[in-house]
Parts: structure tokens; C-alpha cells; sequence
């Protein structure tokens, strides 16, 4: 019997069941004939309880796979390998929390640019071709939503004010 | 008839106006298409407006432009970026991108145009001939039948588990499960929403398709450094080429994929409320299946391309079959043409076709000439896209992370729907990372929400459960889904195993009684052919065993 990544999405999916499957009890039953609305979602969890229990029984039986004492879970390499990934997460998690001050365009803009310097480095010559690259982009879908398909995309406190 | 077919002809093919406004209208088909977040359904519901001046057959023709284009725009991004433009472009994806990753981008956006256009028109044939007794087959359908299709089409989470059932299940679950949050359809009851006004409303397919799809993908292929400054595709100096001739070539040698997936796609067109977005997946399931290949699928196989594109198209001219000959939209897409001939004081109906045939069949050829103005446009507008292939990969990652913010905005006018797509986006990359396979959860996201409405209906109807076994449609799905779930164990199983050889020949015996049941002489025709068959099989394989 070994623990892997497979043990702990398992139990963590058990716990996801365990939690939602309390949350079902919670739904209203307004008391009208037919189906009541906790239903099909409580045959859906328990599928899902069944089969995350399933996984758990199937990876406890696995002798070596996934090991989390493996040569990957090193913080460094873990670091390393989801750099990037972070980065676009953090990003993206900024350019959504300040929707409402830069709006789309001017947060569109920041926004490619910012991860486009991020990924791609910080020689000058590299900035000014990010900074072309997302006023250009950002400019031409935000035009087009805009004046052609009449979408009102976020304005934005900014450009508001102006 | 034909006389008539020729005057609609010439009424479409004659008229410079009604080939200019359906040109227009191809290209912003085309364009809707392709922008992630941008559905085919907006694009043909912003035509509308412009609709209100011309005839009925220019209004139409105008829109069918806008539908048949976006069905084949969306094969472009899914193609070049892995994000499928439209959910009908969902399993294109699978094998499309790998097979454009593979270093095969005209070969891969050829198959498509040309799958796309074979498909819709052998679509357009039956719809001109068979229109009138294929709609009656929709009327058949009752809520009992559309949950068992639904559920046959659920089993396919099972092949597209790539190897890992458990963790495929697991995630087609998940699927299930994402699409039960917020109001319940039926009693209008919040489910799982913990407070939270916004999880009200759910979440919409469209941001979740893209942050599993686009999301969790553009980060993964960012994840490397050195990969991420690279192109998509590595050939540098040559211009990339759109293969037209080895495209037709190679669907033309696969030519029962192309039929049996074009037949898929009319068939769901016709079944109200189920579209493409069903049609393109069972299709890419059967091809599969009936492939030699099967273990190339995922991997860029050529079949895996070609029948969800011939899929989708053709579901257009069944859900076209539906809005002329009953007057029942198919879909959103077929609610609006509808709204547009109710609009020309034009009503469809049973009596539609005799009562209206220049309209009727003008309206069918245009949906036949809407696919030549798509190939043509998109020959051309393909190889200025196939452009993005030389772009280096964060450019591309970071203009289109931005891109299916804006599309993904534009859907409701909602901000939630955004951080919905960023939330995904995060569970599909580190899904992948964990080995599980998303094309599963995305089936449940879509098909989650018409499962419940239709089990729904069935038991609001009656309490009686048998009915889910004593209809015949009903029973003929449900004997599809459990042939459909034994399949790849059939897969697995050693050629001269009484299991592997019994399985064909008793699928086709148990499939005919449904059949039987039908009542109707071609189906009964077609229920003995089944049963003479599988018992020759059965007793060809049986004769061997013995001998062995």
C-alpha cells in the first residue's frame, strides 16, 4: 500500500462529495409534483462518491506510480515548473480585479503586456515590440466589439473620469 | 418538383443581390466563428436586424450564409489554438490540433473545409429530397427518448477516457455535476450556490468550454520557457499551404466515415434541442470506434477530424428539415430564421412545403450554395490564419488569454463570466497535470443540464419508469449505450475469446427489437436485415469455435 497524487485527489475528491452531498440537504423543495430539484444532483455526487472511492481503493493498490516522494515534488523544481503558470494566474487574477478601474481596453492592454514581458523578457527591444503588440491586438477586438458588433465592454473608472 | 427546385434554383443562383448579401453574410459567418466566445448563434441573431429590408429568401439566405460559415469558422481556431470557437466544434479539437501540432496545418484545416462542405452537402441533398418524412421522425421523440439519447451519448465518456476510465468517469462527472449549479431549470431552485447571487444564474458552456479548453491549454504550452518562445510550428522560412487535393483525397477514401457521420448530424439536427454540439461528438465517437485505427484518436487522426466536421454541418440541414417542414426550431440558430419568415407574415408548418415551395426549396438551395461561398472564403481567409502557426507561443498565449476575456464578456455582458472561465481554466490545467482527460468533463457541462430537463419531463409526465424500456426509441439508446460501454472491453478482448466474437453478432440481434417494435416497414425491413446478419455472424463464430 503507497500513498501518491492519486491517494490525495481522491480523498480530496471524497471531501468535495461529503461537503456538496450536505449542501443537497439544503436544497429547497418548493413542494410541486414531478422531480424535486436535490434529485439528479445527489444521484451525480453519489456516482462521484462511488468513483472517487473507486480511484482511492485503485491508487492505494499501486505500488510505485505517481510516488509523491519522487524527484519532482522538490519545492524548487515544483517552483520552476509552475513559474510560468503562476505568472498567468497572477496576472489575469490582477487584470480581472481591476476590471472596474482600467476597464477592458486599457486592462486588455496592461494586461498582454504585462505577461507578454513577463514570459518573453525584459530587453528593451523586446518592451517596445510587447508594448506594439498589445495596443495593436487589444485595440483592433476592442474596436471591433465596440463600433462593429455594438458589445459595451467595461469602461473602466479611468476612462470615465476623461 | 423539379420544376420548382430549378425556379428556386435560378431565384438564388440568378439573383447578384441574394449571392452578394449571402457573400457578406458567409464572411461574418466565417468571422463570428472563429473568435472564441463568439457564438454562431449571436452571429446569426445580429443579422436579424439587417434582415427586416430584404425578401424572405434573401433575409434567409443572407442568414444561412451566417450559419453555415460559422460552422465551419469555428474550425479555425480549434485547429490553430486548440479553443473550439463554437461548442459544435468541441471534437474537431481532439484530433485537429494534434494533427496541426504534428507539423500538418494545411493537411489538418484542409480536412475540416472539406469534411465541413461534403458534409453539408450530402445534408443538402437529403434535406431537398427527404425533408417532409424525416421531420416526422422528431415528432416521434418524447422526453423518455431524448434522456436515453442523452445517456448513450454520456457513455462516450468511456471511450474518451484515453486508457483511464476511472479518472475519464470521474470527470465526466464533474461535468455532470458543474452543470446542476445554480437555478434548477424545472422548480427554479438555487442548488450549490452557497450564497452567492452570481452562482444563480450557473455557469454558461461557453466560458466553461474555454477555460478548459483555451485556459488550462495556453498555460501548459507557456509552462516551458524554451517552448514558449517557439512557434507553434516550427517550419520557418515556408510559406504553410492549405493540402485541398490530398484533403479530398483522403476524405473521399474514407467515404463511409463521411457518410455515417454526415447521417449522425442530420439525424440530431432533426431531434429538436439537440444540435451539433451533440452531433460533432457521437460522430467523432463512431468514427472511432469503426476505425482501425483507434489508438491514433487524440493524436491527429484524420478520421477523428473528419467526422465531427461533416457532423455539424450536416446537423444544420436536419435542423433546417425541422424549421421548414414543421415549423419546430431545432435551436436558437432555427428560432431565429423562424422569427424572420414569421416577421414576412410567413408561418412554417406541416403544410409549409406544398403551400410555399418557391420559398421552401429556395431556402434549401441556399443552404446548398452557402457552402461553396464557405469553401471559397475560407481557402482564402485559412491561409491568412494559418499565418498564427509562426507567431511564438506567449505571443500567441498572451493576445488569446485577452481575446477569450473580451469573447467571453461579450456572451452575457457579464464580468462573472470571465472569472468563471479564469476558475476552469485553473481545475482544467492542474486536471491535466493530475491525468485526467477534459474531453469527458466538457461532455458533461454540455450534456448534464439536457439530461435532467428531459428526466425532468419524463417523470412530470408519468411515474411509470417502464416507459423508459417500453418506448422504442427509448430502449434503442439505451441498448446503444450499454453495447457503447462493453465496447472497449470488446476493444481489449483477445480475438478468439467467446466474448469477442459474440459481441457484434448479439449487438446487432438485441439492436433490431427496438426496431421490430417501431412498427413502420422500412424499419422492420431494416430490423431483419440486422437479424439475418448477426445470426450469420453468430453462427459463422460459433461454427468456428466448435471446430477449434
Amino acid at each position: 500500500m503507497s500513498i501518491n497524487k492519486d491517494t490525495i485527489v481522491a480523498i480530496f475528491l471524497l471531501l468535495f462529495c461529503g461537503i456538496m452531498i450536505n449542501s443537497s440537504f439544503d436544497i429547497e423543495d418548493p413542494g410541486y409534483q414531478g422531480m424535486k430539484a436535490s434529485f439528479w444532483p445527489s444521484i451525480v455526487l453519489c456516482l462521484l462518491s462511488v468513483m472517487s472511492l473507486v480511484m482511492l481503493i485503485k491508487s492505494m493498490a499501486a505500488t510505485t506510480d505517481n510516488n509523491i516522494n519522487s524527484e519532482n515534488s522538490n519545492p524548487q523544481n515544483v517552483f520552476l515548473k509552475f513559474k510560468n503558470a503562476s505568472i498567468c494566474f497572477l496576472m489575469f487574477i490582477l487584470f480581472l480585479g481591476f476590471l472596474d478601474y482600467l476597464g477592458m481596453l486599457i486592462g486588455g492592454v496592461l494586461f498582454v503586456f504585462g505577461l507578454l514581458t513577463f514570459l518573453g523578457g525584459f530587453e528593451i527591444k523586446k518592451i517596445i515590440n510587447h508594448s506594439i503588440i498589445s495596443v495593436i491586438t487589444i485595440g483592433i477586438m476592442w474596436s471591433i466589439f465596440t463600433f462593429g458588433l455594438k458589445v459595451i465592454l467595461p469602461e473602466g473608472e479611468i476612462l470615465r473620469i476623461w | 418538383m423539379i420544376d420548382v427546385i430549378l425556379q428556386a434554383f435560378a431565384s438564388i443562383v440568378l439573383d447578384p443581390v441574394t449571392l452578394g448579401l449571402m457573400f457578406v453574410g458567409t464572411l461574418a459567418g466565417i468571422l463570428a466563428g472563429a473568435i472564441p466566445g463568439f457564438t454562431i448563434a449571436m452571429g446569426v441573431i445580429l443579422t436579424l436586424p439587417f434582415t427586416f429590408g430584404m425578401t424572405a429568401v434573401q433575409g434567409l439566405a443572407t442568414m444561412l450564409g451566417v450559419f453555415v460559415g460559422g460552422f465551419s469558422g469555428g474550425l479555425m481556431s480549434c485547429m490553430l489554438t486548440g479553443i473550439p470557437g463554437t461548442p459544435s466544434s468541441v471534437a474537431t479539437t481532439f484530433d485537429g490540433f494534434p494533427l496541426v501540432r504534428s507539423g500538418r496545418p494545411g493537411l489538418a484545416l484542409g480536412l475540416g473545409l472539406w469534411s465541413s462542405f461534403f458534409g453539408g452537402m450530402i445534408s443538402a441533398v437529403i434535406l431537398v429530397a427527404l425533408a417532409p418524412q424525416l421531420a416526422f421522425l422528431g415528432l416521434e421523440f418524447g422526453p423518455w427518448d431524448y434522456f436515453s439519447l442523452i445517456i448513450f451519448a454520456l457513455t462516450i465518456t468511456v471511450s474518451l477516457s484515453g486508457g483511464n476510465i476511472t479518472k475519464g468517469l470521474i470527470a465526466g462527472l464533474l461535468g455532470l455535476f458543474a452543470a446542476t449549479v445554480g437555478e434548477d431549470e424545472i422548480n427554479g431552485v438555487a442548488r450549490f450556490t452557497f450564497g452567492f447571487d452570481e452562482f444563480k444564474q450557473g455557469f454558461a458552456f461557453l466560458p466553461v468550454l474555454i477555460g478548459l479548453f483555451a485556459f488550462s491549454q495556453l498555460l501548459t504550452d507557456v509552462e516551458d520557457d524554451k517552448r514558449a518562445k517557439s512557434p507553434l510550428m516550427s517550419q520557418s522560412g515556408s510559406v504553410v499551404k492549405v493540402e485541398h487535393r490530398q484533403a479530398i483525397l483522403i476524405i473521399l477514401k474514407r467515404w463511409v466515415n463521411l457518410f455515417r457521420s454526415s447521417f449522425i448530424g442530420i439525424f440530431t439536427g432533426i431531434l429538436p434541442a439537440a444540435g451539433g454540439s451533440i452531433s460533432n461528438i457521437l460522430a467523432y465517437d463512431q468514427a472511432k470506434k469503426a476505425s482501425p485505427n483507434r489508438s491514433n484518436f487524440g493524436k491527429g487522426e484524420y478520421d477523428g477530424v473528419i467526422a465531427p466536421e461533416a457532423a455539424n454541418n450536416a446537423t444544420a440541414g436536419g435542423a433546417l428539415i425541422m424549421m421548414m417542414a414543421l415549423g419546430i426550431p431545432g435551436d436558437i440558430v432555427t428560432a431565429v430564421m423562424l422569427g424572420a419568415l414569421m416577421i414576412h407574415n410567413i408561418i412554417p408548418g406541416p403544410t409549409f412545403i406544398q403551400d410555399e415551395p418557391l420559398l421552401a426549396y429556395g431556402v434549401f438551395i441556399a443552404f446548398f450554395v452557402a457552402h461553396f461561398f464557405m469553401v471559397g472564403l475560407q481557402a482564402f481567409s485559412l491561409r491568412i490564419f494559418l499565418l498564427v502557426t509562426k507567431i511564438p507561443m506567449y505571443v500567441l498565449a498572451s493576445v488569446i488569454l485577452a481575446y477569450c476575456a473580451i469573447g467571453v464578456f461579450a456572451l452575457h455582458n457579464v464580468v462573472f463570466d470571465i472569472w468563471v472561465m479564469f476558475f476552469f481554466g485553473v481545475i482544467g490545467y492542474f486536471m491535466k497535470k493530475l491525468g485526467f482527460p477534459l474531453a469527458p468533463m466538457i461532455l458533461g457541462v454540455v450534456l448534464g443540464k439536457l439530461a435532467e430537463l428531459n428526466l425532468a419531463r419524463a417523470t412530470g409526465i408519468s411515474d411509470d419508469m417502464l416507459l423508459f424500456i417500453s418506448r422504442p426509441w427509448s430502449l434503442f439508446f439505451l441498448l446503444m449505450a450499454v453495447i457503447s460501454v462493453i465496447f472497449p472491453f470488446y476493444q481489449e478482448a483477445k480475438k478468439d475469446t467467446l466474448f469477442a466474437k459474440l459481441y457484434v453478432p448479439i449487438s446487432m440481434i438485441i439492436l433490431s427489437l427496438p426496431l421490430f417494435l417501431m412498427g413502420s416497414p422500412v424499419r422492420m425491413i431494416v430490423a431483419t436485415i440486422l437479424v439475418l446478419t448477426g445470426a450469420y455472424f453468430l453462427y459463422k463464430r460459433t461454427s468456428s469455435l466448435k471446430t477449434t
